[in-house]
């Protein structure tokens, strides 16, 4: 076991697409510069700001069955025609961003944690396996992404990279993403108490391979939130 | 325990190495992952009764659940959370010293320190939004976390501070409530409307927004709950 010592790479990693971020790692915000011609899938309402010469489509990723499981994926095409468009994307929740090139490999993300990617990414939210996460663990519906390309990640809260290298556990509600070359699976830990009205599922990871979690979870803020809620009243 | 809290002010983590054998304890809820640790759960029974009444319905019963991580032989590492969007600190608990924190602000202990939960001292204060005040004694490093960023006073005379903003404060201090406005119908429509008068020496940790304030924000806005 053991993990390296994290430093946040100041220089962008290899990329295909020119961009940046602002403001991490509590409001991060995206700039992407989408060259001519060339499009970008976007998670739906996360565009903030864009050129003109950008065009959009919108698709509903996965189809059908995807919808009746409740968890979504709606995402819009950003294209930049007759010339270079910049955009500016926000998530929905306030935190960290993290990109990741693609070429081959794959990274399962939580369904949340997507923001945007370039064409050649292939979102896919079932695949072998995919019962694993689905049914076994509360609240763990990851997508796989794999391919050629640009993929970006957020999180609520900040973003804490993991090389793990023999075992790690992460509880559920952490969880960002993970590379395809670690073994997961999810389940209790005996004596483990999570929030009050939490499962407390863990999911054990195995293996070689870079794991993100993240700082804060919705769940507990939802739950430091129930006593503000107003009372129902009786009639 | 060794802590490296990052990511402060904000979105603040605490990465927490143990020695073989050391044991920590943490509020259920704060564990983001662990890796070589032996996990157990303890559920700590609140002696009072009534004036918890609201809380024992946030949490089904008079009992607070704490974890237990003991590094197995190889040692041990765990990440711990905060509940909000805010900073993490470390304090030091000193023999003969003891610390007041707000219970929404514990985050985790070594094993020389006691955590009690019954301190009496603001009874009622934020009870009904589910916060008590928890006294640390004994030895050791405990983690607190708050909303906003964490500032420390070292108080050594009087120091006047907004209750909703009290993350901590050492026990050597005494203190007096009293309404922040010449009328209570500004401290009954502002929800608190109460301010903490410290005198004598010791440190508090302050926190730099008010949760309070925040949650009453939000909650008009919310769908209503059943009760």
């Amino acid at each position: 076991m053991s993990t390296e010592e994290y430093e946040y790479a100041e220089e962008q990693p290899t990329s295909d697409m020119d961009y940046h971020f602002d403001c991490k790692p509590d409001f991060s915000f995206l700039t992407v510069q989408i060259p001519a011609n060339e499009t970008l899938k976007v998670e739906a309402s996360a565009m903030a700001t864009m050129d003109t010469n950008i065009k959009m489509k919108t698709k509903l990723k996965g189809g059908l069955g995807r919808f009746l499981t409740g968890e979504n994926l709606f995402v819009n095409e950003f294209t930049a025609e007759n010339g270079p468009g910049e955009i500016g994307i926000a998530p929905g929740a306030p935190g960290d961003m993290e990109h990741v090139h693609l070429s081959g490999s794959s990274i399962f993300l939580q369904n949340s944690a997507f923001v945007c990617a370039s064409m050649g990414i292939d979102v896919e939210t079932k695949w072998q396996g995919f019962m694993k996460g689905f049914f076994s663990g509360e609240g763990l519906f990851l997508i796989k992404c794999s391919g050629e390309g640009d993929l970006w990640f957020s999180t609520y809260g900040a973003m804490i990279p993991i090389d793990v290298d023999g075992e790690y556990t992460v509880d559920n509600n952490f969880i960002v993403a993970f590379e395809d070359t670690l073994e997961y699976s999810v389940g209790s830990v005996g004596g483990y108490k999570s929030l009050f009205f939490s499962e407390g599922l863990v999911c054990h990871f195995q293996g070689k391979g870079r794991l993100w979690i993240q700082t804060r979870q919705c769940p507990a803020f939802a739950g430091w939130l129930h006593p503000f809620r107003p009372v129902k009243s009786k009639n | 325990m060794d802590t490296q809290i990052d990511n402060g002010p904000g979105a603040a983590s605490a990465f927490i190495q143990l020695a073989p054998g050391e044991t920590i304890t943490s509020e259920s809820g704060a564990m983001i992952a662990m890796n070589g640790c032996q996990i157990s759960t303890t559920t700590h029974k609140r002696k009072s009764g009534n004036i918890f009444g609201g809380l024992k319905r946030m949490l089904g019963g008079e009992s607070f659940f704490m974890n237990h991580y003991t590094a197995y032989n190889e040692g041990g590492e765990v990440w711990l959370a905060t509940t909000l969007a805010g900073d993490m600190a470390e304090v030091n608990v000193e023999a003969g010293t003891k610390i007041v924190v707000q219970s929404g602000s514990y985050v985790a202990s070594e094993d020389g320190v006691e955590v009690n939960l019954d301190w009496q001292g603001f009874k009622s204060l934020f009870a009904k939004e589910g916060l008590f005040w928890i006294n640390l004694s004994g030895s050791g490093k405990a983690i607190i976390n708050s909303f906003g960023a964490i500032y420390t006073i070292d108080c050594d005379g009087e120091y006047i501070v907004d209750t909703g903003h009290i993350v901590a404060f050492e026990e050597t201090l005494s203190f007096k409530l009293s309404k922040a406005g010449k009328s209570w119908l500004s401290s009954i429509l502002g929800g608190e409307g109460l301010v903490c008068k410290f005198s004598g020496t010791g440190r508090i940790w302050v926190q730099s927004h008010h949760a309070s304030n925040f949650g009453h924000s939000l909650g008009p806005l919310l769908r209503p709950r059943k009760q």
